[in-house]
């Protein structure tokens, strides 16, 4: 039995307002190959009396928290946040699959889910020169944990390093005392660990007198945006802080990147945050770089199956992964480039690639690794 | 807000019992409202904002649920409207100001001009046939278009036509204001001599020579730059001379008047003036002290840019309307007469004796052999007399005359270096004009000035020069060169030429002047001596040859004014957006098309001689170049309907008016927006051309619709339809969470209008619940069912696209599974708004709105047709969505409470 009082759960979560109209289960991309169906949960929630149980509802693992049921409900009904809640419940009795609890703990320990030792957290600097924020700086470069410790994702924090700098923008990072923001903790459902880092993180922001911060992955983007306490410290997304460097033409490209490119939105940068136009400035800023867009983009782009803790988990129909599907719509295009700007993305759609066999057809890229070409 | 030269006229008619009531809006709630209160016997206006009555049922095609049509319902009515002796119809007309109180309202409209007369017009329609403007059609729902003069739809009430106009950037930049569209429009039509024509008319006779010499300040604020170029507007003004231009020399204008004109200066303020004055019927007299007529046209610009059989042609033209032209003739000097003797002799002077005058190096030996100043060289060059230059030849300056002589120079077989004391970037001269220049061989040499000239033999040796840097900017907003001490070197030159600046022989005439230049007032070219009026560079100091033909045209009507006895100033000033605030919306969709270049004389044929370097435009090159025109203004002003119209009712210079009335009541009818449907992305309206609003489909059905009632999608007939509800209503996201009430049996009866015109065809309805209240609503409801139309519960999330398809995804609620339907026609119900600008007429009437934006009742069960304000009623859909039953009765209802407060009204004023 995983018991909830359902009768408080659908006050706090407004779901009362639900009109059963299907807009958050007829957009949701894993409904149609799952059996999570936001608006019947709802549904199964508010008749349930005062109790409602969780036992078997293994699909709530299945929720990317693309937002595409949030973005869609007419009543400003939350679906997506709601599954986050209930997930809550699974945590807290111990329910989890073993690599969520290693994420969590890896998380608790070690400042990040992917069981890294914290001292090699700036490792991915190599030769480079970076300021450490102490030293003070407009901005503060948070980089993330995927962004430090993968390997492959290392080489997009080291190209939006090398643009940056080339930019003459004055920017610092936390080094080793950088932790996890929590994005993907809080989405897992442990929400009690998620509170913690953002006590401690906020701390160091406030003793390193932090005030503007852009970061490398939309996630972290996302929650210190809307998911911490409105503090008065401004964040962007990296593609966000280039798009008004080239604004103001700090920032400028000169050689030509003379491919056809195609722009996936991350969930997070897009339909979460609206944050449609500057990756595509930066795009179309790159001489000889033609930009063409899929059919499902902007507010329609299909999510490729990496967030909401999905990074951990196979979900409960590892068959068809959503990146594959995306990978089939961007070569339809004919591009010869996948272009995004999130690390979850870029590792789940080159995995898609690989899978489909189409690396000779398409290239999976960050944003700032295709900048930095055309510097 | 009160426009300029707006005429107010006072309507207090009563042509009925007790004071008159104001009806705002013309749809079927205003329609009925006023002929109820016209049936009472109480005087209406009934206003409309747009060219016609009608409103929205007019767009319809069948109305539920009992599929009457609804224009066959509307047109009575709406005819019955004009025919009523006590309902007055101002269309085009907004409420701007209302005072007073319930029973004696003083109500102030505003009617946007019609620019055609309504009394004249038969709405025969040969204006539409000839004008070049296509925009696309709003009765239409933009399925179709339409001219930009126009009817709204065959049936509409006045018949008349009317032409939509706004700003054209390009005319508003002109210093000549030309109708820049107007003759852009009739080249794209292939209408090259009324396009040269449409020039002349303006008041311009320099039609070729502006085209050829032209710094054309009007292609800077072109809206077609925001997506690819400017359009080549100079380049098509010298086609329309080229292509256009009649030879035959015209007959001598009528003189209507006696009064004869003097004019000092032949050049383009002066002759343009002349030709102003002759076509209004004027004697006029143009004295010159050079040979040749044309002033700085003839003398200074030179024939590789502006061929002289041009210029003689239009100047030829002038002449033979009646101009008398004295050339060798100064005046004020030189033994000519005194300005006080034409002041005697003529009616009105007009002086424009331009800026013939060179400003002096100032550096030791400028007076040797071999220094030339840059104006009498060119103006020697020019009259085909002998100019001797050597070999090697500096000159000075950057301006346009530094250019010319560099180029004149090197065509006489010179090797010619230009020396300026700034750099590139605050150069005066024209960009194209240096870098034809340097393709041409001059060799530019920037941050050096002249200290002296250097003497050898008594002739000029070289020139000693000293290097110069950029300081800060001085009063012309340009870095001003400071000298390098030490920095002097030699340029071995035989030849110098100095272009450093023009000024104005403004003495001698008794005038006002300020740094030489006349004073005049700017708006009407007064001096300071009375019927004297002075324009161009004699004003301006050195200007261009448009800002001459400007104040030619300003001076003309300033001095016909002057004749006539008539105010200076009235209407001159009329309040016009700058440029760069004009918001253009392209009529059609703008597809990418490069300016077409000009092909010129390769640079080595070109020093040969003075051939013309620009080799102009084919018709092929100008009908493409001039269809790039985005037509800002809408109407071009190109006169086509001018020429059409038999009845003469046609009028361009319509201005808005003012009208003040006197009424006892008012009732607001301004009726509902519609959702626009981008703003749900997710549906891909805009995107897919297979997803269509209701408001097309009804289009789409009509039989007086762009397809005469054929339901197709580019001449095919969709064999998948689906109709999705609820888009833009019932939508907190868009803070629109209201139901819009009419779309549930607006869909039912498409539903069976597809079913009955598309045989076969599977239709689809998503649903989130069925409001089907009326009277026999259900029945329809059923009967549409019963044909075959399935109904799904679920309202989809999102539209995508499968090869040549759409693909709508939604869940299927009572199978609780997510679905894919595929179409080839998606119809969006799209939900009904209250008006965008509801505020505007909120704020003049002090009018409440409720919180989902529309008119509030004072109570919402038993006073729905009254407003907050006493005296003021709703009707139909400005107090909230409604369907015809509803509004019809909702109308009537006001009606009838707006008799009470008249009659009341009435019945005292008759007892006082």
């Amino acid at each position: 039995m995983l018991q909830i009082d359902s009768r408080q759960f659908v006050q706090e979560h407004g779901l009362l307002a639900c009109i059963q109209c299907g807009k958050c289960t007829g957009g949701c991309p894993m409904a149609i190959k799952t059996r999570l169906n936001p608006r019947s949960l709802i549904y199964r929630l508010l008749i349930s009396g005062n109790g409602f149980d969780l036992e078997g509802r293994e699909e709530l693992w299945d929720c990317t928290t693309c937002a595409t049921c949030f973005s869609r409900c007419p009543k400003l009904v939350n679906p997506m946040e709601a599954v986050i809640a209930l997930r809550g419940a699974f945590v807290e009795k111990g329910r989890v699959h073993p690599n969520v609890k290693t994420a969590l703990e890896s998380t608790f320990r070690h400042g990040n889910p992917l069981t890294m030792p914290r001292e090699d957290r700036a490792a991915w600097v190599g030769d480079m020169a970076v300021k450490s924020i102490e030293q003070g700086a407009e901005y503060l470069y948070y980089v993330g944990c995927t962004p430090s410790y993968d390997p492959r994702v290392q080489g997009v924090t080291r190209a939006i390093v090398s643009l940056l700098q080339g930019s003459g923008l004055d920017f610092g990072i936390l080094g080793a005392q950088e932790n996890c923001c929590g994005s993907e903790v809080r989405r897992l459902g442990e929400l009690g660990l998620f509170e913690m880092m953002v006590e401690e993180n906020q701390e160091t922001l406030k003793s390193l007198g932090v005030t503007r911060m852009f970061t490398t992955s939309p996630h972290c983007f996302n929650a210190f945006k809307n998911d911490y306490p409105k503090n008065g410290f401004q964040v962007q997304h990296y593609t966000q802080v280039m798009a008004g460097l080239l604004e103001t033409r700090s920032l400028s490209f000169s050689k030509p990147f003379e491919k056809s490119v195609t722009y996936h939105d991350p969930c997070y940068l897009g339909k979460h945050n609206g944050v449609f136009d500057e990756p595509r400035k930066v795009l179309k800023g790159i001489p000889g770089l033609t930009l063409v867009e899929m059919d499902r983009s902007r507010e329609k782009s299909l999510c490729c199956e990496g967030g909401g803790g999905r990074m951990w988990l196979e979900g409960t129909n590892p068959g068809t992964r959503l990146a594959q599907m995306r990978v089939k719509e961007a070569l339809e295009t004919g591009a010869q480039v996948l272009a995004t700007a999130c690390p979850f993305c870029l590792l789940t759609l080159e995995e898609a690639v690989k899978h489909l066999n189409a690396e000779g057809q398409m290239r999976v890229m960050d944003i700032a690794e295709i900048a930095l070409q055309a510097l | 807000m009160t426009n300029s030269g707006v005429k107010a006229t006072t309507s207090s008619e009563s042509n009925g019992r007790g004071p008159a009531a104001l009806v705002i809006g013309g749809g079927i709630a205003g329609i009925q409202a006023a002929l109820d209160l016209s049936d009472a016997g109480f005087h209406v206006y009934l206003v409309e904002r747009s060219s016609s009555i009608g409103g929205r049922m007019s767009q319809l095609d069948k109305t539920f649920p009992t599929l009457d049509c609804s224009s066959c319902i509307l047109t009575p009515k709406m005819a019955d409207v004009p025919r009523r002796p006590n309902i007055t119809l101002l269309t085009g007309s907004q409420v701007v100001a209302v005072s007073g109180e319930p029973g004696d309202f003083h109500v102030t409209v505003e009617r946007q001009p019609r620019y055609v007369d309504v009394d004249s017009c038969t709405g025969c329609g040969l204006c539409a046939d000839v004008c070049p403007v296509v925009m696309p059609s709003e009765f239409n729902a933009g399925l179709a278009t339409q001219k930009a003069v126009y009817r709204r739809f065959p049936q509409a009430i006045p018949a008349a036509f009317t032409i939509e106009k706004r700003a054209s950037p390009c005319k508003i930049a002109c210093p000549a204001h030309i109708p820049v569209q107007g003759y852009v429009a009739l080249i794209a039509e292939g209408k090259f001599k009324e396009a040269w024509q449409r020039v002349r008319d303006a008041g311009v006779p320099f039609v070729g020579t502006l085209g050829r010499v032209c710094y054309h300040p009007c292609e800077s604020t072109c809206k077609r730059a925001d997506w690819d170029e400017p359009v080549a507007i100079c380049a098509l003004k010298r086609f329309a001379y080229d292509a256009g231009a009649e030879q035959d020399i015209p007959q001598p204008s009528p003189r209507q008047w006696d009064e004869r004109v003097a004019i000092v200066g032949a050049g383009p303020a002066g002759l343009t003036a002349a030709y102003e004055l002759l076509r209004r019927g004027y004697g006029v007299t143009v004295f010159d002290s050079l040979p040749v007529a044309g002033g700085m046209m003839a003398v200074g610009i030179p024939t590789y840019r502006l061929p002289r059989e041009v210029l003689d042609h239009e100047i030829q033209y002038i002449c033979s309307l009646g101009a008398e032209v004295r050339l060798n003739s100064p005046v004020g000097k030189d033994g000519g007469p005194s300005l006080d003797d034409l002041r005697r002799e003529y009616d009105a002077v007009f002086l424009a004796v331009g800026a013939h005058g060179s400003s002096k190096l100032g550096a030791p030996g400028e007076d040797l052999p071999g220094v030339f100043q840059a104006l009498p060289f060119l103006r020697d060059l020019n009259l085909g007399r002998e100019v001797k230059i050597g070999k090697k030849v500096a000159v000075i300056g950057g301006g346009n005359s530094a250019i010319d002589a560099a180029r004149c120079a090197l065509r006489l077989g010179a090797e010619v270096h230009l020396l300026y004391r700034r750099s590139r970037l605050e150069m005066p001269a024209a960009p194209h004009e240096v870098a034809a220049a340097e393709a041409e061989g001059v060799e530019l040499t920037f941050l050096v000035a002249p200290t002296r000239v250097l003497e050898k033999d008594g002739k000029v040796a070289g020139v000693e020069c000293i290097r110069m840097e950029l300081g800060e900017p001085d009063a012309s907003g340009r870095r001003r060169p400071v000298p390098l001490p030490g920095s002097e070197f030699i340029v071995e030159v035989d030849t110098l030429i100095a272009a450093i600046g023009q000024n104005v022989e403004s003495e001698g005439f008794g005038l006002e002047t300020k740094w030489d230049r006349v004073v005049v007032d700017p708006l009407t070219l007064e001096t300071s001596l009375p019927g004297v009026f002075a324009g161009g560079d004699a004003v301006l100091g050195p200007a261009s040859v448009v800002e001459a033909i400007g104040a030619g045209i300003e001076a003309c009507e300033s001095i016909h004014r002057f004749l006539r006895g008539l105010d200076l100033c009235t209407g001159r000033q009329p309040s016009q957006p700058r440029p760069q605030d004009i918001i253009v919306e392209p009529l059609e969709q703008v597809r990418r098309a490069a300016r077409l270049p000009m092909v010129e004389l390769p640079p080595a044929e070109r020093i040969s001689g003075f051939r013309e370097v620009e080799q102009g435009y084919t018709a092929e090159q100008a009908l493409a170049e001039a269809q790039r025109c985005l037509s800002c203004a809408v109407c071009s002003e190109c006169m086509q309907c001018v020429v059409a119209c038999e009845r003469g009712a046609i009028r361009h210079d319509d201005q808005p008016t003012q009208l003040e009335l006197q009424v006892g009541a008012m009732i607001v009818a301004t009726g509902y927006d519609i959702f626009d449907p981008r703003r749900k992305p997710e549906f891909g309206y805009g995107v897919y051309p297979q997803v269509i609003t209701t408001l097309e489909f009804e289009r789409l059905a009509s039989a007086s619709g762009p397809t005469a009632g054929k339901i197709t999608l580019n001449g095919h007939l969709p064999k998948k339809v689906v109709f999705i509800q609820c888009v833009g209503s019932r939508d907190r996201t868009l803070g629109l969470p209201n139901c819009s009430r009419v779309c549930c049996m607006a869909v039912a009866k498409q539903a069976h209008l597809a079913h009955d015109r598309l045989p076969g065809a599977e239709i689809t309805v998503f649903y989130m619940d069925v409001r089907a209240f009326g009277k026999g609503f259900e029945e329809f409801y059923d009967r549409v069912r019963n044909e075959g139309v399935i109904y799904r519960r679920g309202n989809p999330s999102e539209i995508v696209k499968r090869g040549d398809k759409v693909v709508v995804r939604a869940e299927d609620t009572l199978l609780s599974e997510p679905i894919e339907v595929e179409a080839d026609l998606v119809v969006l119900a799209v939900g009904m708004l209250p008006r965008q600008d509801a505020d505007d007429l909120s704020k003049t009437l002090n009018l409440a709105r409720g919180e989902d934006g529309y008119f509030r009742e004072s109570h919402p069960k038993l006073r729905t047709m009254e407003s907050n304000v006493p005296g003021v009623f709703l009707a139909g859909c400005c107090q909230g969505a409604k369907d015809i039953p509803d509004t019809v009765a909702h109308a009537k209802a006001a009606a009838s409470a707006a008799m009470i407060l008249l009659a009341r009204k009435g019945a005292g004023n008759a007892s006082d």
